[in-house]
């Protein structure tokens, strides 16, 4: 079949060595990167047409340009906790707190930890999200503009949250964003990801990558909120790797009318290794939204637990696939799988499914349920019987299904940006 | 309205007259409550008695205003006015409360909210509770009902034991303070001490200005929640009243004598009446 998706990319793996003045690893890294995404075939997904869509992303911005109002209220209230501020590829700014510095916290964008950090980026960048792994992977390690490093040492527990808040305004022509978490032994860190994007060309493409290490005995806990407007397409993949009695536990919130492919994995690779995948979402206008949160079971006794609660809008249109595969080998090795879509509009659509692949005979429970549905009436009556009007009763189960995954984002500040976010769409 | 405080008759206005006249109503196209007649005045208690299936909770959630139960004939009016026109919501305003049989489940909505959330909406804007009033006033509630503490952010109903269910009925009637209060089984599932709290919350409440429509099976609830009437529902209809010493003769008779002397052969809205 002939490829039908464009490839024009206006901007170069070389320009960014250049521009950001890169050691020789990383100039290979990203040219090799670019061989792969020029030779890799567009993918072809189930229910996602790519058709339509072409490669292109750039040129970058030289300049981090005007803040949106909505970062920069976000922003003002993290003044003084630990956060990493991009605009548009450019690093405006980088506040870590004098007690998690002494601690021996590394906490920058990445270009900068690039130079300053080198050992440590270089050995851990491009390892659990490859080049090769597929088009949009390739085309970030080829790219990727702006981003965070965050290292916490062995035995080190950081008890406030990190942030890393990504934001495109419009005027960028896509973006590419990378995070590289690395949590070293018996470490525990809350890291929390806010991506604000305002709408930009159709025929753009933003492709964000986030790697968590977590070793040994680490904890890490991992929200990422994201809202994708309608415009560019975005492709993210976010990926855990967890070492023995190591856990990730992920919270994610999507809320947004864009076109996006997302994919949310836990490499349970060690023995003993945790990951929990909490996630909502609310899709609104036409948005398209195709999520696959994903456990990749390798060490014994590892466990995951897979929670979807997607609310569909307008013409909004979502899969929610959750995957669970538990390799030969991975002995007592145990997961759930819990994934609910409510439709709040008649010409809205949503699919959720289960995936369940189990190559090893010695498991414990692997349980699964999905539904899609739309609000039960039986509670709405409930409500209003003790004098609440429809309109609010509805908001209020609306809440209720959202509002357990918004409590687990670990950072007061962003979940208290999400709930405006979500009370502006349900108001809406 | 003139106080938004929780104090007995915050409606300042005389006892309820609920009156129903030669009701029908369908679920599914089956009729079920087949021409029932019943008035309700500030002051009185009535039980309802009557064996399965014979429409006692049908009644109860047509009169509250259940999405699947469709009024195909007569007149449900509070003070006047016609029920049957209100939505749901209007009607609890008004001052009806029902304590349901199967109460739902509301994961995510916290207990303490969802109550407030109803006291604010019947209260009327401008008038809502403050916040730490209402909190007061709840844990208060909840002591008296021998209700934990920990069940205030608990999410509305989820998981809560069948008594704990009903309990939290009570709990909500004693922080809304209704008119026209239907309770339905109120009972089922409440071991004895559970019964006896409950029926001092309903017997605390009882003022000219209540009036309770009591579903049961029961005559020990009867014996701490003593009626002024007693109903026999059968076939969708009240077929017998009196007063309490009807219910103890259900209660030791059961109800053959009954049906014997009506010559009813089918009790339940079963088959045609
Ligand atoms: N939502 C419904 N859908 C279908 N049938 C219904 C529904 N509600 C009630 N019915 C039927 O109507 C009849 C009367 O039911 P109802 O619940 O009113 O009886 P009841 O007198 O309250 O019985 P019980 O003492 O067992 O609570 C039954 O045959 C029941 O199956
Ligand atoms: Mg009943």
């Amino acid at each position: 079949m002939a490829e039908q998706t464009t490839t024009i990319v206006s901007v170069t793996a070389e320009a960014l060595s250049v521009r950001y003045v890169e050691p020789d690893w990383l100039r290979k890294m990203r040219a090799g990167a670019w061989e792969i995404f020029q030779a890799a075939p567009s993918p072809k997904l189930e229910k996602t047409d790519l058709r339509d869509r072409s490669w292109d992303i750039g040129p970058y911005a030289d300049e981090p340009g005007s803040p949106s109002e909505e970062a920069e209220a976000l922003v003002g209230e993290l003044a003084g906790q630990a956060y990493v501020h991009v605009r548009n590829g450019v690093a405006v700014a980088v506040h870590l707190p004098e007690a998690l510095a002494a601690q021996g916290v590394v906490m920058t964008d990445l270009h900068t930890a690039v130079r300053d950090h080198a050992d440590l980026v270089k050995a851990h960048l491009g390892t659990v999200v490859k080049p090769d792994e597929g088009k949009w992977a390739a085309l970030n390690a080829a790219l990727w503009h702006g981003g965070i490093f965050v290292y916490v040492p062995r035995n080190v527990v950081v008890d406030t949250p990190v942030h890393f808040v990504y934001e495109e305004t419009g005027q960028a022509a896509g973006g590419a964003p990378r995070a590289l978490v690395v949590a070293d032994e018996h470490s525990a860190l809350s890291y929390v990801e806010v991506f604000l994007t305002a709408g930009s060309q159709p025929d753009k493409v933003h492709t964000g990558v986030t790697e968590v290490i977590a070793k040994t005995g680490a904890k890490v806990t991992a929200a990422a909120v994201g809202g994708y407007r309608k415009g560019p397409a975005n492709f993210s993949v976010r990926r855990a790797h967890i070492g023995n009695d190591a856990s990730v536990d992920w919270v994610f919130a999507d809320i947004g009318d864009g076109f996006s492919v997302v994919l949310l994995e836990s490499d349970l690779a060690g023995d003993g290794s945790a990951s929990t995948v909490q996630g909502i979402g609310i899709g609104t206008g036409r948005q398209h939204l195709d999520l696959t949160a994903s456990v990749l079971h390798h060490g014994r006794y590892s466990t995951s637990d897979i929670q979807l609660h997607g609310a569909m809008k307008d013409r909004a249109n979502a899969i929610y696939r959750s995957s669970t595969h538990i390799f030969k080998g991975a002995v007592g090795a145990g997961s759930e799988q819990h994934d609910r879509m409510l439709m709040l509009d008649k010409r809205a659509r949503a699919d959720a499914i289960p995936m369940l692949l189990i190559d090893e005979n010695d498991v414990q429970r692997c349980g699964h349920a999905a539904s899609v549905g739309r609000i039960d009436q039986n509670q709405v009556y409930y409500l209003m019987s003790r004098g609440i009007p429809r309109s609010e009763a509805t908001k209020m189960i609306i809440w209720g299904y959202l509002e357990p995954t918004v409590q687990r984002i670990p950072s007061e500040v962003v979940r208290t940006h999400l709930v405006r976010r979500i009370d502006r769409e349900l108001e809406a | 309205m003139q106080e938004n405080t929780l104090g007995k008759g915050w409606y300042g206005m005389a006892g309820p007259l609920f009156h129903i006249e030669d009701l029908h109503v369908s679920v599914e196209d089956k009729e079920i409550v087949r021409g029932l007649n019943l008035t309700l005045k500030g002051g009185e208690i009535h039980a309802i008695m009557g064996p399965n299936g014979t429409g006692k909770s049908t009644l109860a959630s047509a009169l509250m205003g259940h999405p699947a139960y469709e009024i195909i004939g007569g007149k449900v009016t509070l003070d006047g006015e016609d029920v049957l026109e209100m939505s749901v919501d209007e009607r609890a305003r008004k001052g009806m409360f029902l304590a349901m049989q199967y109460p739902a489940e509301v994961p995510g909505v916290s207990n303490a909210n969802f109550i407030r959330t109803a006291l604010n909406a019947r209260l009327g804007e401008g008038n809502e509770i403050p916040v730490m009033k209402f909190h007061r006033e709840l844990q208060a509630q909840m002591k008296r009902l021998n209700i934990d503490p920990v069940f205030a952010e608990r999410y509305l109903n989820e998981g809560f034991s069948g008594g704990e269910k009903k309990r939290n009925e009570i709990l909500q009637m004693v922080m809304l303070k209704p008119r026209v209060v239907i309770l339905d089984e109120i009972d089922s599932g409440l071991d004895i001490d559970a019964l006896k709290i409950v029926a001092e919350a309903v017997n605390s409440m009882r003022s000219p200005e209540v009036t309770f429509l009591i579903i049961t099976h029961y005559q020990r609830l009867l014996q701490y929640i003593v009626p002024d009437f007693v109903h026999v529902m059968m076939q969708g209809r009240i077929v017998r009243s009196g007063g309490r010493e009807l219910a103890e003769r259900l209660e030791a008779e059961g109800y053959d004598w009954l049906k014997h002397e009506l010559g009813i052969e089918d009790e339940t809205v079963g088959v045609q009446a």
